[in-house]
């Protein structure tokens, strides 16, 4: 259902970042070197991210972050789903990845920059006129005062 | 000890990292450790450093006997781009609110981004004037929370990977507090876009957006927490400033915003290892509000410290009410916020060749520190070198007087004095005023060479910078040229002498100072074209001489 779907969108972000603070406190000297560093101490915490029971992830923390409203029979329904998506990825865990240089990011055709050159957008009226608060020269919002 | 280390210095996600990252050096964690790496007349390691003479506070200097303050700053550039980063929408300062829009930076469905190579230029140009390694290789990331102002949810940065790190700057204190060099880290530089502008209506239950400035370029410069009081913050802000306008990239305006510190504070007792708890100050709007704004949080935190209360002191963010003189609470900051970084799937790598870099090192321009240290090596004085240096077009005013061959403390004297206090009055910039360069030059030799008297010149002066003209051209127009033929003084002389006998007569009788009299009355016969030296010689014998 929609709701798992933005579920997942917002774990595998999550994700992500945890791995990363784990290594943070080994004091390693580049973030590609994450990888190496945990050959080398043949501690792969990658690896074990798929077995660890622990971590099962916070759905109602996630919905919350996502800002997505889940009733509490929601929440009990979507997490062994997410859990089951999670450990279907995990299975990349299995792939031997030692001699393989790691990459910054999933490589992407391009590379193409833009030139610095100013060119209006002729249809701004229509994308005012789709905003339904918008009172003449501002987006009428409501008032929140904390950031997140 | 480091995660200690890590955990105290900065509270969010990224920089917790960044610290742990490029942390390249640091072998251990000692309390002086930090300490070690400002060069200058401190001395590292054991001594306590000498507190900064502060704007003569002696509670503060106090405080400081007992306290070292620990100072971090996060400065966001607005880059002087024509076009924001990711789309082709105009990127210029008051225009109409939402006119500068379209579907990238709306985060309208469909729409993609494409980094402008501009944002990229300028980005190693800082970096590399910030003395940074740069990564060949980076990349951006999706930075997600939820606010009016940011339309796509998301804001596109970097987070692990930025564009350079590494660096340093080097500061001179300005006289008054103390002088001296310091050098500061620098953590990173990296990439970002700017949210939209928010506005609280005063009645309260809404508010408004301006979406022109989402999606403006910015370079976000963090710096090592190597500052200590409050006025090494502040020059390390106008050392961010100075640099900024030297390389062009932006106009550096606080005022506008183009230019945001935000001050990173804690306390620790001298001697103690462990970093102390740090607070956050936000709304800083000048370089002076920001010198305060420590000052008043060091003493606030010093206080809860000696009230034993130093566990009131709490990871948050604070304003600075520039009204109230004070530090207000703006929210706690409860954990650490949870911004979801992962690599922005629709922007490829950022890729630099060595010789892209290498291109723009060659092109930078003399940067501030080199130019203070080749200002000093032509015999200046500090206090001249800081002000010359301060404003790039002043120094490239400067430089080209110079270059004509002009002697080095006469232009540096000009500068200061007159023109200085004339620009100031008439609230112009050095490149609107008709002077040029080479005419101050002329001016600076006639008066060396005696054609005109120092007085003449300051007269002409006022008016070349007004209307131009030549030098030259109005000595002879008004007849300027310094009367230096003593036979002629002394006809002058002579004459004064003779119609003045009362005072010759009281000069006589010991009443010396009268000289000054008979020096203005030739000074006035010869519409002060006399050469005054010449003219008290010649004077004072003649005064003397038929006693």
């Amino acid at each position: 259902m929609a709701a798992t779907r933005a579920l997942l969108a917002a774990i595998s972000s999550s994700c992500a970042r945890r791995i990363k603070i784990q290594s943070s406190t080994s004091s390693s000297s580049s973030s590609c070197s994450i990888l190496q560093f945990q050959r080398r101490e043949s501690i792969i915490i990658a690896r074990s991210f798929s077995s660890d029971t622990n971590s099962s992830p916070d759905i109602s923390r996630l919905a919350e972050t996502a800002r997505i409203s889940l009733t509490s029979a929601e929440i009990e329904e979507c997490e062994p789903k997410i859990r089951q998506v999670i450990d279907w990825f995990g299975q990349l865990q299995h792939v031997d990845v030692n001699s393989v240089e790691p990459a910054i990011r999933a490589e992407m055709e391009g590379g193409s920059l833009r030139e610095d050159a100013p060119e209006t957008f002729e249809n701004r009226d229509s994308i005012r006129a789709s905003i339904p608060s918008f009172d003449e020269t501002y987006l009428k919002v409501p008032k929140v005062v904390n950031k997140e | 000890m480091s995660t200690t280390l890590l955990r105290t210095i900065q509270p969010n996600h990224f920089t917790l990292l960044g610290t742990a990252l490029f942390r390249r050096n640091r072998t251990t964690t000692t309390s002086r450790h930090i300490s070690v790496r400002c060069l200058g007349s401190q001395t590292a390691s054991s001594q306590p450093r000498t507190a900064p003479k502060n704007h003569g506070s002696n509670k503060l200097d106090e405080i400081l006997r007992d306290y070292e303050a620990v100072i971090g700053i996060e400065t966001h550039v607005q880059l002087s781009t024509s076009t924001k980063a990711f789309c082709t929408c105009p990127n210029t300062y008051g225009s109409k609110p939402n006119t500068s829009i379209c579907p990238v930076c709306m985060g309208l469905p469909g729409a993609l981004p494409v980094l402008s190579s501009k944002v990229v230029d300028f980005g190693v140009r800082l970096g590399l004037a910030l003395n940074c390694g740069l990564s060949l290789k980076s990349k951006f990331d999706r930075k997600q929370y939820f606010y009016p102002d940011l339309p796509k949810g998301y804001q596109i940065s970097q987070f692990d990977v930025p564009i350079a790190s590494g660096g340093y700057v080097d500061v001179d204190i300005p006289l008054e507090f103390g002088g001296g060099h310091r050098r500061f880290g620098i953590t990173r530089v990296h990439m970002e876009e700017d949210a939209g502008k928010l506005l609280h209506s005063d009645t309260g239950d809404y508010s408004q957006v301006d979406l022109n400035r989402a999606g403006v370029p910015l370079l976000e410069i963090v710096s090592e927490p190597d500052m200590r009081s409050g006025i090494e913050a502040a020059e390390y802000g106008s050392e961010m400033q100075r640099i900024v306008r030297y390389l062009g990239v932006s106009n550096g305006n606080m005022q506008e915003g183009s230019l945001r510190c935000d001050v990173n504070i804690s306390i620790r007792p001298i001697g103690q290892a462990q970093f102390g708890t740090k607070v956050e100050i936000k709304n800083l709007n000048a370089f002076s509000a920001m010198s305060r704004a420590i000052d008043y949080e060091i003493t606030r935190q010093a206080l809860l410290y000696n009230q034993g209360q130093a566990d009131q002191i709490v990871t948050e963010t604070r304003l600075w009410d520039e009204g109230a003189q004070k530090t207000v609470t703006m929210r706690k900051k409860e954990g650490l916020a949870d911004y979801r970084y992962f690599p922005e799937p629709d922007l490829p790598e950022v890729i630099l060749t060595q010789e892209y870099v290498d291109s723009i090192r060659a092109s930078l321009p003399e940067l501030p520190e080199a130019k203070r240290r080749r200002y000093e090596a032509m015999g200046l004085g500090i206090q001249d070198v800081l002000f010359l240096a301060n404003d790039v077009s002043v120094a490239e005013y400067f430089d080209q007087v110079i270059g004509k061959g002009a002697d080095v403390k006469s232009a540096a004297n000009w500068l200061m004095s007159d023109i200085a206090a004339y620009l100031k009055n008439e609230e112009l910039s050095i490149s609107d005023v008709k002077l040029t360069p080479q005419e101050l030059a002329e001016l600076i030799a006639a008066i060396k060479d005696e054609t005109i008297s120092g007085k003449i010149g300051k007269q002409i002066l006022f008016e070349l910078l007004a209307k131009g003209g030549t030098v030259q051209g109005m000595i002879k127009e008004k007849d300027l040229v310094q009367i230096t033929d003593p036979v002629e003084i002394e006809k002058m002389i002579m004459k004064v002498i003779s119609e003045s006998p009362k005072q010759l007569e009281q000069y006589r009788s010991g009443r010396t100072k009268l000289q000054g009299f008979f020096a203005g009355q030739v000074m006035k016969m010869s519409k002060g074209k006399a050469n005054p030296a010449l003219l008290n010689k010649i004077l004072l014998e003649k005064l003397d001489a038929k006693e």
